[in-house]
Parts: structure tokens; C-alpha cells; sequence
């Protein structure tokens, strides 16, 4: 189109609003994250050069925060994607009712996280919830599901899954729905089995997608909040405590340097994740769905 | 059995757990919100019991609750304004004006994305404190505006490209001016598309909790961080707790039914193109 310079006018407001809102916190938080900076002492800011780096680096603390996220990330999006996966599937062969189950199964994502964490604290509550309550009558005990350090973390893991199978869910099936039928008519005609159609036709084609499914999933799930804040607030003692809960504490506590510099660590930790995931996901492979 | 009765009936049972799972959460707040204080805590549970309407009236009179609901309501509506205005104008900058980089440049707009929101949070409410806008309506809404913004761009740009160019091309000969044609010609055919950005952004500011948590006291409060306050007092709450969460997560129940329609080219945000 002969418009010229006219496309500038129409990105200029947008773009540079998003540049500002982003970018300025950024910059200024990593100025802060050299000084130490109390909220409650504003008049009393020292330029400490790395010093909040140097503590997080030896404090326990912020080490089992790192293994707590680790823990949470990678068992949470790995159960994500496989019950994504095998929901796609399901869905990829048309059955009655496909329609409105489909829509009730994306409910949850669209719940408000916090109402959705709150549902789950209902359930959980060892003595008054209904889980334990069936669970006791089934002769299973009455597992304490929020206040054990090991189920604790399974039991945030779980309900982020709740919260998120859907996701997985839509975008592989979306990426189900665009691969060509000719394929798999062709391989049944030539005696595949599901198992090997599966294998050597679905696998590869959908392995862009798979990889962009867990990007987003995992960059989310890195950065979870309202569900473990609601449901945990990082506890018992620090068994769900991950960065981002630490870094709320270090705000709480009014440590302004420490919780900039918590914030750039994981800046850091998502760009490198974010980095080792792209290059997977743009490494130059068979056709794209 | 023919095999297809046999694949219907393992189908079946295979959704039904996750069904379950998935759908027992809701249906459990919401009954519990109309149970009396008795049949939330009776063992065994109650699956049958009168409905009642006092967590609702509680929940109304105890806490301002109109108040949060106004807030939450304002600064949706704004983060929608807001996002639509900038975001229709940077979408159809990028589906009709290509210029060098501009794939670069509309990479990078959801590169914004990937920073997580508690490293945002720290300095913007320190900036947020410097010009006195600490619990306010605007400090919320500029920082969900942000954070609608790049999905509303790249939601739009897939809409705006679907406009027939000769259409957009005879208004200009007509003598339209780029804004004019976006205004008069593609907005109206893009409609749709600007419907689920619209509900998108909605969404994004009426779930909002940790920057509604850190930067609004008492003016601002928004309802989610009035669920995460009812909830820490555990016990006695749950009927109110219930009641409110059933209020809070209305619209987003009507609005998923509203956007099931586009739901997979919204949510997998193009990804499936690749």
C-alpha cells in the first residue's frame, strides 16, 4: 500500500506506551538492585554495588527457593502437558456431546485464579473438606494436604494443573485439528497401527507446537503466584516458597535492594529458560503444522 | 459391540474423571454458597439441602462489596478501553505497514510479556509512590493496560489481515484517510475480532491479584484481594468466602460461554501458524 510513513502513527502510541510501562520499571528496578534501599529509611539509600547479588548468592533461603520453583515448574507443566496431550487426542476423533464438554472442560481457565486457589483451600481443608471427609470413609486417612512440606508442593502442582490442562489442551488440539487426514487415511491404507501412526506421523508434525505449548506454560508457570499465595502463602515454613513468594516477602519486609535484585536473578533464570526453549522450538525440522 | 459402540463407551469413561476433576471444584463453591452454616460443615456432606440466600446478604451488607465491585468494574472498562483504542491502531499499523524489522518489533511486543509481573511490580509501585498514584484507579489501570495490550495486538492483527484489501484500497481512492479507512472500513467488517479483544482485556484486569494486592490499600481494592482477605480467616468465612467467589467469577463464566467460538485462535495466539 502507497501510504508511506503512515504506519508509524498508528504504532507510535501503542508501542511506546508498552515500551514505557515495561521497560522503565525494568531499568529502574535494576538501579535499585544496587543500593540498599529500605522502605521505611527513603532518606537513607546506600549504593551498595553487588552486595544484595553477594547475599542471595549464599543464602539457603533464596537456593531452596530456586529448587522449590524448579520442582513446582517442571512437575507442574509436565503433568499439564500430558494430560494435555492425551485430551487432545481424545478430542481428535469426533464423538456425541464433543461440543459442550469441550466448553466445560475450559472452565477452569477462565475461573479468577484467586476464586479458583479458594475452591481448592475449601476442598482441601483437612478436617471440614470434602476430600478428606470420603477419603477417611475409604479408610485412606486424612492427609494433611496444605500443611505437609511434600504433599504441599504436589497439592499446588495439582491445582495449577487444574487451572492450566486446559491450555495445554486447546493448543494442541488446535494443532491436531490443521494436520493433514490424507496422512493418517495413507498410513491406515499401508496397515499402521494407531500406536505407530501416533509415533511417526503426529509426534513429529506436532512437536512446534508442543514445544510453544510448553514455552508459554512454563514461562507462566515460573511466575505463579495467586494460586500458591492463596493456598500455601509459601508454607509450611518454606516448602512451597518459591522466587516469586520470596520475592513478595523481601518486599514485604521492605527490602527494596534485595527484592530488585531477587527480580533481576529472575529475569535472568527466564531469559536463559526462555533462550535453551527457543532454540528448540527454531531448530529447522520437517514441515511445519 | 460394534467397535464404534466400544470406542463411545471409552470415551466416555475416559472423560469422566477429568470431567469430574475438573467441573467438582465449581459446582462445590457454588453449592456451598447457598448452604446454611449447618449443612457447609455437616458430616457426611450435604449434596441435597435447601438452598439458602443469607451468604449473599451477608457478603452485601458486612464488607462495602459494592464499592470493591465498582472498582473492579472501573478499572476493567478502562484496561478494555484503553487496550482496544492502542491496540487496534498498533494492529492494523502492523497488518498493513510493513517496514524493516517489523516482524522483529512485533516479536518483541510479546517478548514484553515474559518478564514476570514481581519483577514488574517492586519499582512500578515505588514509581506509582513517587507521583502519589498508590492506590488509585489510574495506577492500577495503566499497568493492566500493558498487560493486555500485546495480546490484544496480535489477537487484531490476525483479524485486520482477513480485511479484503480492495475494499480498504477503493476508500482511499475516495479519497479516505488511513485513519478514516481503519475507522469506517475495517473496524466495523473486524468487529469479531475486536469483541474477543475487548473480553480479553476485561478479563485480564478483573483477575488481576498481585498488582491489586501490592498497590491498592483501601480506595482501589479490587475484588479478588477481597476472596484472598475473606479466605485467610479460613473457618467461619466459607458461606460469605462462597458467595463472593460465585459473584466474582460470574462474568468470566458468561464470557467464556460468549468467546467459545474463538477461543483456540485467541488463546494459542497464533502459535498454531508458527
Amino acid at each position: 500500500m502507497a501510504v508511506g510513513g503512515a504506519g508509524r502513527w498508528f504504532l507510535l502510541p501503542g508501542l511506546g506506551f508498552l515500551f514505557a510501562i515495561d521497560l522503565i520499571p525494568l531499568l529502574y528496578s535494576g538501579w535499585i538492585s544496587f543500593y540498599d534501599w529500605w522502605l521505611i529509611r527513603p532518606r537513607d539509600v546506600r549504593f551498595v554495588g553487588l552486595a544484595n547479588y553477594a547475599r542471595l548468592g549464599v543464602d539457603p533461603e533464596f537456593a531452596r527457593a530456586v529448587v522449590v520453583t524448579t520442582l513446582f515448574t517442571t512437575g507442574a507443566v509436565l503433568v499439564e502437558f500430558l494430560v494435555g496431550l492425551a485430551l487432545a487426542l481424545l478430542f481428535a476423533q469426533p464423538f456425541r456431546f464433543l461440543r459442550p464438554i469441550r466448553v466445560l472442560l475450559l472452565l477452569p481457565l477462565f475461573v479468577v485464579p484467586v476464586v479458583g486457589a479458594t475452591m481448592w483451600r475449601v476442598i482441601f481443608h483437612p478436617e471440614v473438606g470434602v476430600l478428606n471427609y470420603y477419603l477417611a470413609a475409604l479408610g485412606l486417612g486424612r492427609p494433611p494436604w496444605l500443611s505437609d512440606p511434600t504433599l504441599a508442593l504436589v497439592s499446588i502442582t495439582l491445582v495449577d494443573a487444574w487451572r492450566t490442562i486446559p491450555f495445554m489442551f486447546l493448543v494442541m488440539y488446535a494443532g491436531l485439528e490443521v494436520l493433514p487426514a490424507e496422512l493418517f487415511e495413507a498410513a491406515a491404507v499401508d496397515g499402521a497401527s494407531a500406536w505407530q501412526s501416533f509415533r511417526h506421523i503426529t509426534v513429529p508434525l506436532l512437536t512446534y507446537i508442543m514445544l510453544v505449548a510448553v514455552l508459554i506454560r512454563g514461562m507462566d508457570a515460573f511466575r505463579e503466584f495467586d494460586v500458591i499465595f492463596v493456598l500455601t502463602g509459601g508454607g509450611p515454613g518454606t516448602a512451597t516458597q518459591t522466587i516469586q513468594i520470596l520475592n513478595y516477602r523481601a518486599f514485604g519486609l521492605g527490602h527494596m535492594g534485595e527484592a530488585n535484585a531477587i527480580g533481576m536473578v529472575t529475569l535472568v533464570l527466564v531469559a536463559i529458560m526462555c533462550f535453551v526453549l527457543m532454540r528448540a522450538i527454531l531448530r529447522p525440522r520437517g514441515p511445519r503444522a | 459391540m460394534r467397535p464404534t459402540r466400544l470406542r463411545a463407551t471409552l470415551t466416555g469413561l475416559a472423560l469422566l474423571p477429568i470431567l469430574a476433576w475438573t467441573l467438582f471444584p465449581i459446582y462445590w463453591i457454588t453449592t456451598a454458597s447457598f448452604k446454611t452454616e449447618l449443612a457447609l460443615y455437616a458430616k457426611p456432606p450435604r449434596w441435597l439441602f435447601e438452598p439458602i440466600l443469607d451468604n449473599y446478604a451477608r457478603v452485601l451488607t458486612n464488607i462495602p462489596f459494592f464499592q470493591y465491585l465498582k472498582n473492579s468494574l472501573v478499572i476493567a472498562v478502562g484496561t478494555t478501553l484503553g487496550s482496544l483504542v492502542l491496540g487496534t491502531l498498533a494492529g492494523y499499523g502492523f497488518a498493513r505497514f510493513h517496514f524493516r524489522a517489523s516482524e522483529a518489533v512485533r516479536f518483541l511486543v510479546l517478548v514484553t510479556r515474559m518478564a514476570p509481573r514481581m519483577v514488574l511490580v517492586v519499582p512500578y509501585y515505588l514509581m506509582m509512590q513517587r507521583l502519589g498514584l498508590l492506590d488509585t484507579y489510574t495506577g492500577l489501570l495503566v499497568a493492566y493496560v500493558s498487560f493486555a495490550l500485546p495480546f490484544s495486538i496480535w489477537l487484531l492483527i490476525g483479524f485486520f489481515v482477513d480485511v479484503p484489501l480492495d475494499v480498504e484500497e477503493a476508500a482511499m481512492i475516495d479519497g479516505c484517510s488511513p485513519l478514516g479507512v481503519l475507522v469506517r472500513i475495517v473496524i466495523p467488517i473486524a468487529a469479531p475480532g475486536l469483541v474477543v479483544a475487548a473480553i480479553f482485556a476485561f478479563l485480564v484486569s478483573w483477575n488481576e491479584f498481585l498488582f491489586a494486592l501490592i498497590l491498592s490499600g483501601v480506595e482501589a481494592k479490587t475484588l479478588p484481594v477481597v476472596i484472598a482477605g475473606l479466605n485467610t480467616d479460613a473457618g467461619p468465612l466459607y458461606g460469605e468466602m462462597s458467595a463472593a467467589a460465585v459473584m466474582v467469577m460470574l462474568p468470566n463464566i458468561v464470557m467464556t460461554l460468549v468467546l467459545q467460538r474463538y477461543l483456540v485462535k485467541g488463546l494459542t495466539l497464533g502459535a498454531v501458524k508458527g
